[in-house]
C-alpha cells in the first residue's frame, strides 16, 4: 500500500501534466492579438510539471522502501474510516446545505462529527457543542454579521 | 461501524421529514412573504451596492411592508445569480445591467435575457475616454485619427476584462469613425482602479472606462477626459464634449435595474411599477444617485422590455465588430 | 504636511464615539481574522450594511480598523493552529506554529502582536510623511515591473523549498496550473473552466487556503487523533523574554517600511509583503537553520510587514482614489455609497476627513496592541480544548468561511478537494506555501507579462527598461543565487541537510 501510494502520486503527477498539456494545446484560439496567446503559459507550465513529475518519480524509487511513519498511519486503526466519514458528511453536509437549511445541516454534521470522532461515550458533550456552536455561529454570521444564510 | 449507521440513518429521517416540510403555503395579495433581492456579486460589489441600496430605500420610506433581504450569489459575470434567480418565484427580484445581454451574445452563457421578467431600468453612468494630462491628443477626433492611422501603436487600457460596457463603448465610437475595432490594441487590466493608475503612470495611452473613475482626477488636472458618452455635458465637467460633440453619432449608457424570475403576473408587474416609480421620486433615492455619481434613468416595465430588446441589438452589432467572436 | 488639517484630524480620530468605533472595528477585525476564511475582506463587505446611515467619516474609521485589526488577527490562528486565515498570514505559520508546538505559543502571540504594533506605527508616520512622494512611485509600476515583482516573491518562495527542491517547484507549478483556471484576461478566452460559470472567475485562493490549511489539517491531526491525550498543553509565558526581543527588534524594524512600499504599489499587498520578509530575514539571519523549525524573529518580521502593508494599502486609496487591493476596493464602494469620494480631491477638499483616518490609525494601533495582548491568555486556551471536539468545529468553521466567499455550496467540493490535497501534502512531506502563494500571484503573473510584451510590441527590452526593472531583476536573481550559495558553502564545509522548512506546515 505504502509503495503504492509512494509511486501512485507522482505517476498521478505525470498523468494530471500530460493531461493539462494536451487541454493546454486543445484551449480555443483567441480571436484578437496573437490566437495563441492564451495556450503559451499553461502548455509551458504542464511541460515543466512533466519534468519535475519525472524527477521526482525517479527519486522516489530510489527511496520507495524508507518507511514513512505518516503514510502508515494512513491506513492503520481506524484512521481511515475517520477519514472516509469526515469527507463523507462534508459532502452530504454540501448536498443538504441548500435545502434543510444552515442551522439544522450544521447542528446534524457537526453532532455526526463529533459522535463519530469523540465517542459515543460523550453523547452530553457532543450534543452542548453541536447545537451551541452552531447556534453560536448562526447568530454572529446572519444576524450580527448579516450573512445571507439558507 | 453500526452506530454509525445508525447516525446515519437517524440524519437521512430527519433530513427527509425537514425537506418535505417546506414552502409554507400563504394568502392571495402579492407579495406576502419576504422579498429576497438577488446581488449576482460579492458584498461590496456595484450589483450589491445597488441591491443594497434599494432594499434600503424601499424599507426605509415605508414602501413594502415585507422584509427585503439581499442575497449574494456572484459567479460567472452574474450568470450564477440569474439562474439562481430562473428557479425561484416572484418574491425574487435581481439586479442586473448589460452583462444580462453581453453574456449570451459572448456566448458564454446559455440565459437569455427573453426569459426573465423586466422590472426596471434605473440608474445609469456614463462611460469616459481618458488621455494622460500631457498626451499629444487634445480631442476625441484626433485620438481617434492616430488610432485609424496606425492602430497597433495606440495602447488602450481597458478592465477587468473584454465585452463589458468599457470595451464595448469604444467599440462602437471606433466603429462609428470607421475604424474595425477588431485593430484597437487593448491591454486588459484586473479592474477599474488598475486602469486609472496605468494611465496616470504613463504605461498605456488612453483608457475607456466608467465616468466616476476618472472623473474626479480629471478635475485634479491630473489627467483629461477627450469624451463622455452621454447626450447632454455632464454637470462639474461642462468643458468635456460628448461624442455627439466631437461628431461620432452614439449615446451609450452604462444602465443598471431590476428584473423578475420568468412568468410573473400582470399584477406582479404592476405592483413594482408604482412602487418603484414612488421610490425614484424620494430624496433618499436621489442621494444614493448624487452618491454613486449615477444619473437617473428610470423606465417602467413597459419601457425596459422595449429597452432591452433595442439594447439587444445595438449589443449584438457590437459584439460582432469588436472581433470577440470567431465568424 | 499640513499641520493645521493634521490637528483638525486628530480632534475628529479621539472624538469619544470614534474612538469607540476603533476599539470595535480592531477587535472585530481581529475575531474575524482569526476565523479561517474570513479576512478582511470579507470582514468589511458583510459589515457595509451597518456603515449604512453612520457619518462617512466614522464610516472609513470603522473599516479601516477592521482592515488592520485581521492582520493582527489573522497570524493568531497560523500560530495556533497551523491554519492561517488569509494570504498574508500564511507567513506566520512557517516559525510561528513551531514555536506553538514547542510551548511557547504565548510568547508567539505576543511577539506577533508587538511586531505588528510596530509595523503599523512605522507604516502610519510612513503614511504622514510620505504618502505623496510614494504614490507617484508606484505609479512607475507598469505591467513589466509588476511582472517582475511576482517573479521576485515566486524566487522568494521557491528559495525556501532548498532540500526538497523538486517538491517545493512541483507545488508552485500546481499552484500556477490552479491559477490559469477561469477567463483569461487578455483575451477572454475560457481557460480550465470545464463549462461550470462557478469556475469562470478562476478558484478563489481563499478556498485553497482553507482547503490545503484547515481542511488539511484536521485531517491530517485525524491520523494520530487516538495518540493525542487531553493533557494540558505547555503553552508558555504570555509575554516574550529579553533574547527573544532581541533578535527580533532589527527584523522587525526592517520589515515595517518593506511591508509598507510594497503594500502601497496597488495589487500587491500583505501576502507578498510576508513573504519577502521572511525570506529575506533568514537570508540575512545568521540562525537561518532556525527559521521554519520556531525562530522568533521568523514570526516577527512577516507579522510586522504584513500590518505595515495593510496601511500602506490606503495611500493609492486617499491618494488616487485606487484600490489597492481587495479590501480597499471594497471600502472604496462602501464609501462611495456614504457619500465620501476618495480621490486626488479628497485632500484638497476634505481634508481633515483623510487626516482623521491617518491618526485614527495611530491610535488603533495602539488599542489592537492592548486587545491583542489581553487575548494571548484568552486565546492559549484554544489550545486546552480536547483535539477531538476542536477539530470538528473548525471544520464547520472552515465551511462557513467558504461560504461566505461565493455563497454557494459547489465551492464546498472543492474545499473537501483541497483538504485531501493538503493532507496529502503534509503526509508526504511537500511544502504547502508554494502552491497557495503561486496561485495568489500566479495571473498576475502571466497576465503583466503578457501584458507587457504586447505594449512593447514583442521586445523584451521592456523587461530592463526603468530602474524599478533592474533593480527587481537583481533581487531575484540575488534571492535564488544567495541561498544557493550559502546552501553550498555550508554543505562543503558541515555536508548535512541544512533545510527542515516546512517539516510541520
Amino acid at each position: 500500500m505504502m509503495k503504492g501510494i509512494k509511486l501512485g502520486v507522482p505517476i498521478f503527477l505525470i498523468v494530471f501534466s500530460g493531461l493539462f498539456l494536451i487541454s493546454s494545446l486543445q484551449l480555443p484560439k483567441a480571436n484578437m492579438g496573437n490566437p495563441n496567446a492564451p495556450l503559451y503559459f499553461p502548455a509551458g507550465l504542464s511541460i515543466l510539471m512533466l519534468l519535475l513529475s519525472f524527477v521526482y518519480l525517479f527519486q522516489e524509487l530510489k527511496h520507495v522502501a524508507e518507511e514513512n511513519k505518516e503514510l502508515r498511519q494512513l491506513f492503520s486503526g481506524r484512521t481511515p474510516k475517520l477519514l472516509v466519514t469526515t469527507l463523507g458528511s462534508g459532502v452530504i453536509y454540501a448536498l443538504v446545505f441548500d435545502q434543510i437549511g444552515f442551522l439544522l445541516s450544521t447542528i446534524l454534521f457537526l453532532g455526526g462529527l463529533l459522535f463519530f470522532i469523540n465517542g459515543w461515550k460523550k453523547w452530553l458533550i457532543n450534543c452542548i457543542v453541536a447545537v451551541s456552536f452552531s447556534f453560536l455561529t448562526w447568530y454572529a454570521f446572519s444576524q450580527l454579521l448579516g450573512v445571507s444564510l439558507p | 461501524m453500526k452506530k454509525f449507521i445508525k447516525v446515519l440513518l437517524t440524519m437521512s429521517v430527519i433530513f427527509i421529514t425537514a425537506a418535505c416540510s417546506g414552502n409554507a403555503s400563504g394568502n392571495d395579495g402579492y407579495p406576502n412573504k419576504n422579498i429576497e433581492m438577488v446581488a449576482p456579486a460579492s458584498p461590496g460589489g456595484g450589483w450589491d451596492l445597488t441591491a443594497r441600496s434599494l432594499e434600503k430605500v424601499l424599507t426605509e420610506q415605508e414602501l413594502v411592508d415585507e422584509n427585503i433581504n439581499v442575497v449574494n450569489k456572484p459567479g460567472g459575470g452574474g450568470e450564477v445569480g440569474w439562474k439562481y434567480l430562473k428557479s425561484k418565484d416572484s418574491h425574487s427580484l435581481a439586479v442586473n445591467s448589460s452583462l444580462v445581454l453581453t453574456n449570451n451574445l459572448l456566448e458564454q452563457s446559455e440565459l437569455s435575457y427573453e426569459e426573465f421578467t423586466p422590472i426596471a431600468t434605473l440608474a445609469t453612468e456614463w462611460q469616459a475616454l481618458a488621455v494622460p494630462a500631457d498626451s499629444p491628443y487634445k480631442t476625441a477626433s484626433e485620438f481617434l485619427e492616430a488610432t485609424k492611422e496606425d492602430p497597433n501603436s495606440v495602447k488602450i487600457g481597458v478592465g477587468p476584462g473584454l465585452g463589458n460596457d468599457d470595451h464595448l463603448s469604444l467599440v462602437q465610437a471606433a466603429s462609428e469613425f470607421g475604424i474595425n475595432p477588431a485593430d484597437l490594441n487593448f491591454l486588459v487590466y484586473e479592474g477599474g482602479g488598475d486602469v486609472v493608475t496605468a494611465l496616470l503612470g504613463g504605461h498605456v495611452d488612453a483608457v475607456t472606462t466608467s465616468l466616476s473613475e476618472v472623473k474626479d482626477q480629471h478635475i485634479a488636472g491630473k489627467l483629461k477626459i477627450l469624451a463622455v458618452s452621454s447626450d447632454e455635458p455632464v454637470e462639474d465637467i461642462e468643458d468635456v464634449p460628448t461624442w455627439q460633440d466631437e461628431g461620432v453619432d452614439m449615446v451609450f449608457p452604462h444602465w443598471r435595474g431590476v428584473m423578475g424570475p420568468p412568468d410573473m403576473t400582470e399584477d406582479e408587474i404592476a405592483y413594482w411599477d408604482s412602487k418603484l416609480e414612488e421610490m425614484i421620486q424620494t430624496d433618499q433615492w436621489q442621494q444614493v444617485l448624487e452618491n454613486n455619481d449615477w444619473e437617473d434613468f428610470y423606465k417602467n416595465s413597459k419601457e425596459t422590455k422595449a429597452f432591452l430588446q433595442e439594447q439587444h441589438d445595438l449589443y449584438q452589432r457590437l459584439v460582432n465588430d469588436s472581433g470577440l467572436l470567431d465568424n | 504636511m499640513d499641520v493645521n488639517s493634521f490637528m483638525e484630524g486628530l480632534s475628529i480620530a479621539v472624538q469619544p464615539v470614534n474612538i469607540v468605533w476603533i476599539i470595535i472595528g480592531g477587535f472585530l477585525g481581529t475575531i474575524v481574522g482569526m476565523l479561517p476564511g474570513l479576512g478582511p475582506a470579507t470582514a468589511v463587505a458583510v459589515l457595509i450594511p451597518m456603515t449604512f446611515g453612520m457619518n462617512p467619516v466614522s464610516a472609513i474609521i470603522l473599516m479601516a480598523a477592521i482592515y488592520y485589526g485581521a492582520m493582527y488577527g489573522g497570524s493568531r490562528s497560523s500560530i495556533l493552529l497551523n491554519t492561517p486565515g488569509d494570504g498574508s498570514a500564511i507567513a506566520a505559520t512557517f516559525d510561528g506554529y513551531p514555536m506553538a508546538r514547542k510551548g511557547m505559543a504565548g510568547q508567539a502571540l505576543a511577539i506577533s502582536a508587538v511586531a505588528s504594533f510596530i509595523g503599523g506605527l512605522i507604516a502610519v508616520v510612513g503614511f504622514v510623511f510620505l504618502a505623496e512622494p510614494l504614490a507617484t512611485f508606484a505609479l512607475e509600476f507598469g505591467p513589466a515591473e509588476y511582472f517582475l515583482l511576482m517573479l521576485l516573491t515566486l524566487s522568494a518562495i521557491v528559495s525556501l523549498s532548498i532540500g526538497k527542491m523538486v517538491k517545493g517547484f512541483l507545488a508552485m507549478t500546481i499552484g500556477l496550473a490552479l491559477s490559469t483556471v477561469g477567463i483569461d484576461t487578455q483575451t477572454g478566452v475560457y481557460r480550465f473552466t470545464l463549462g461550470s460559470s462557478h469556475l469562470s472567475e478562476g478558484i478563489d485562493f481563499l478556498i485553497v487556503i482553507i482547503g490545503v490549511y484547515a481542511i488539511g489539517e484536521v485531517l491530517y491531526n485525524l491520523l494520530s487523533i487516538d495518540e493525542q491525550r487531553n493533557e494540558k498543553k505547555k503553552v508558555g509565558k504570555v509575554w516574550f523574554s529579553k533574547e527573544q526581543w532581541r533578535r527580533s527588534k532589527w527584523p522587525i524594524l526592517r520589515s515595517g517600511p518593506l511591508g509598507f512600499i510594497i503594500g502601497v504599489l496597488p495589487g500587491a499587498g500583505g501576502s507578498i509583503a510576508s513573504m519577502i520578509s521572511y525570506t529575506t530575514e533568514r537570508q540575512l539571519s545568521k540562525k537561518s537553520s532556525e527559521f521554519g523549525d520556531g525562530a522568533v524573529e521568523g514570526l516577527a518580521a512577516p507579522e510586522s510587514a504584513n500590518n505595515s502593508a495593510s496601511v500602506g494599502a490606503m495611500i493609492p486609496l486617499l491618494t488616487m482614489g485606487i484600490p489597492g487591493s481587495g479590501t480597499t476596493a471594497v471600502m472604496l464602494g462602501a464609501l462611495i455609497m456614504l457619500g465620501l469620494r476618495p480621490g486626488p480631491l479628497l485632500f484638497d477638499q476634505q481634508p481633515e476627513t483623510a487626516w482623521a483616518l491617518i491618526n485614527s490609525m495611530f491610535i488603533g494601533n495602539i488599542a489592537l496592541v492592548i486587545i491583542n495582548i489581553l487575548l494571548v491568555g484568552v486565546l492559549v486556551k484554544v489550545l486546552d480544548t480536547p483535539p477531538k471536539v476542536l477539530y470538528p468545529m473548525i471544520v464547520v468553521l472552515a465551511f462557513i468561511g467558504t461560504y461566505t466567499l461565493s455563497y454557494t455550496t459547489f465551492d464546498f467540493f472543492f474545499l473537501l478537494l483541497f483538504g485531501v490535497i493538503g493532507l496529502f501534502m503534509k503526509v508526504l512531506d511537500f511544502p504547502i506555501a508554494p502552491l497557495v502563494l503561486a496561485l495568489i500571484v500566479g495571473s498576475d503573473m502571466e497576465q503583466n507579462f503578457r501584458m507587457a510584451l504586447s505594449s512593447s510590441n514583442g521586445s523584451f527590452g521592456i523587461f530592463f527598461s526603468s530602474g524599478v526593472s533592474i533593480g527587481l531583476i537583481a533581487l531575484t536573481l540575488l534571492s535564488l543565487l544567495y541561498p544557493l550559495i550559502v546552501h553550498w558553502m555550508k554543505r562543503k564545509v558541515q555536508n548535512r541537510p541544512e533545510d527542515q522548512m516546512y517539516r510541520s506546515s
